[in-house]
């Protein structure tokens, strides 16, 4: 066998197993209520927790894009529209997937590793003695509130983002602030909001299902936990690139689609 | 033997091969039911991976194993869950769950697994603690106590369902001596008052004479003998002196023991030993057989070749990843 077919073979499986545990956990989300101690903590950790570093991150990019979008507007005596561009950006791309960044930075890496540590010191093996499936016990509560709090995030950190620009606007670039929120409107409309919620979902479905399959497969003690950190974290970032991708493709064919272009 | 005892688990030509290794090799033991069966072997074996494969948490390549005459390597995912109820077992760590607490971790088997009210598990929960003299700490979370602690809860969560079958993996190592003998008298109460079968991993000689029923001494993937205390004290088999007297000819080894063989197989290794294996210091070689070193000995030749550098020997990696430790032929 070759290099590449090693390198394929593996990622195949590894993708095989990821997905198997994530249909499993979905299977198990009859127990939701059983877990509801498990997925409020879960909750906390991942939703909670995350509002301030969140919240400052996307007030400063909504402040930078309305800067860099300012300088460029006022050539052409337009920094009224920033609110505009900076809704469109923020609602459909920048802020579901600045959130999954923060969200696979912060709540993703120590997920692998909190459950990697589990694996390694056989806490998982003992649970399935138990005939305790950590696909339920561990897994599920985990992506479950993930899925609500990544959404939940999304909705925040926009809101922020846009407040960001606005301060930017009305007091670096001179917009008022009716006429911020007034083009700002124009920003964004059901679909848009429909979708960024639907690429926070799936960001936050995907991140979760990586670090808990990446986490269960650790092996090799302290440094298998560490590298099962870092392999979360590459490859979450790479999944939500791609996957952005895909679901902004496929965004322009549904907004043809309504618009009757289609 | 007298009659034809009932059988808890049987072990039938069982191989498995792990990462290119083999790791079982057509491995066969039968342990009855209500004894104490003690499994001896050098570290990095294949012991814990025999208890793995009792439960079903690894399948052999080949070979049969059954428990309480149920053959388990053909069983699907459903009826493993159910045949794991008649276990309870000790992981060599203790095993529990990080964010629950003492209470918690013993509770949760019944929270599971039972319909029991809330009270009828404070109970059950209280009485497995009381066992193991740890009611006290029953709020603590397992990061605030200590690794004995951490294993003595894990055998009160192990016995939380009153299973008929105990797996204990090396259930004295890292503990002191007093409450080593705690853990002895445990298993030996728990064979006297509920008749439970136990089976025992460990390396510890003194707990294996005074538990065990009968003693299987488990070497390059399969038995090499099985037999009562007595029977394996005297043994003529060389391995088997070899691995009682820690290499101490005449002497049956003592808890605190340490023996280092480079090259031909591997001691009862402390973490020092380890270290001096690890950092290829030129302890012994295949050609010259046995030679053995104590503790001190083993640290001062790990110090040798690199004085000048000072420096800690550099343990990390995987912990079962100990190539050097593989067994190699000598002519005995
Ligand atoms: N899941 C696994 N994959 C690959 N190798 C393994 C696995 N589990 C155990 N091994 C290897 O099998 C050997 C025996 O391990 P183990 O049964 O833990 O030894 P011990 O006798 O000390 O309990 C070790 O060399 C270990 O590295
Ligand atoms: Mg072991």
């Amino acid at each position: 066998m070759s290099w590449t077919d090693n390198v394929i073979t593996r990622a195949l499986k590894g993708a095989g197993f990821t997905l198997v545990l994530l249909l499993e956990a979905i299977g198990h989300s009859t127990q939701i209520w059983r877990r509801r101690r498990a997925i409020f903590t879960q909750m906390h950790v991942i939703g909670t927790q995350s509002i301030p570093i969140a919240s400052f991150f996307m007030l400063l990019i909504g402040m930078v894009f309305a800067l860099q979008v300012g300088i460029e507007f006022a050539r052409f005596g337009q920094t009224n529209l920033v609110g505009l561009v900076l809704v469109a950006a923020m609602v459909r791309e920048l802020g579901p997937w600045m959130v999954g960044f923060v969200l696979i930075a912060r709540v993703g890496s120590s997920m692998a590793a909190e459950i990697g540590t589990m694996q390694v010191a056989e806490e998982i093996d003992a649970l399935e003695v138990m005939s305790i499936n950590p696909a339920s016990f561990v897994v599920m509560p985990r992506i479950v509130a993930l899925s609500i709090m990544g959404p939940v995030l999304t909705v925040i950190g926009t809101l922020v983002g846009i407040v960001g620009g606005g301060i930017v606007s009305n007091l670096q670039l001179g917009v008022t602030w009716s006429d911020y929120l007034r083009f700002a409107e124009d920003g964004a409309e059901a679909l848009d909001i429909y979708w960024g919620l639907l690429k926070s979902f799936v960001f936050s479905i995907v991140s979760g299902s990586v670090a808990c399959a990446i986490g269960m497969k650790t092996s090799g003690g302290a440094v298998g936990v560490g590298r099962a950190s870092r392999n979360t974290v590459v490859l979450s970032l790479t999944l939500v690139v791609f996957f952005n991708y895909l679901l902004t493709s496929f965004y322009r064919i549904v907004k043809m689609f309504v618009s009757g272009v289609l | 033997m007298s009659g034809s005892p009932k059988l808890a688990v049987q072990f039938e030509g069982v191989s498995k091969v792990l990462a290119g290794r083999q790791i079982l090799d057509k491995l066969s033991f039968d342990v009855r039911e209500g004894e104490t069966f003690v499994i001896i072997g050098y570290s990095g074996t294949g012991k814990s991976v025999t208890l793995r494969h009792m439960v079903g948490l690894m399948a052999p390549d080949e070979g049969s194993i059954r428990v309480e005459n149920e053959e388990i390597t053909t069983m699907s995912r459903r009826e493993l869950e159910i045949m794991r109820r008649k276990f309870g077992v000790l992981f060599q760590s203790g095993a529990l769950i990080a964010w629950l607490t003492l209470f918690e971790n013993v509770e949760l088997p019944l929270l599971e697994h039972t319909k029991m009210s809330r009270k009828k598990r404070a109970e059950i929960v209280q009485e497995k603690l009381e066992i193991v003299n740890l009611w006290q700490d029953r709020e603590k979370y397992p990061a605030e106590i200590s690794g004995g602690m951490k294993k003595r809860a894990g055998l009160a969560r192990a016995l939380a369902l009153d299973p008929g079958i105990v797996l204990y993996d090396e259930p004295t190592s890292g503990l002191d001596p007093v409450i080593a003998n705690e853990i002895d008298k445990l298993i030996n109460r728990l064979k006297r008052e509920h008749h439970m079968t136990q089976i025992v991993v460990t390396h510890d000689m003194d707990s294996a004479f005074e538990i065990g029923d009968r003693i299987g001494m488990f070497y390059k993937g399969s038995m090499i003998q099985i037999g009562t205390p007595e029977e394996i004290q005297s043994s003529t088999i060389p391995e088997v002196q070899h691995f009682i007297t820690g290499g101490r000819e005449g002497a049956i080894s003592r808890r605190a023991n340490t023996a280092v063989i480079r090259g031909v197989a591997p001691g009862m290794l402390s973490q020092r030993s380890l270290e001096a294996i690890e950092s290829e210091a030129p302890v012994a070689t295949a050609e010259q057989g046995y030679v053995l070193l104590s503790e001190e000995e083993a640290a001062a030749a790990a110090l040798q070749p690199q004085e000048e550098t000072e420096g800690p020997v550099d343990t990390a990696g995987p912990r079962n990843a100990t190539p050097s430790l593989e067994p190699e032929e000598t002519d005995a």
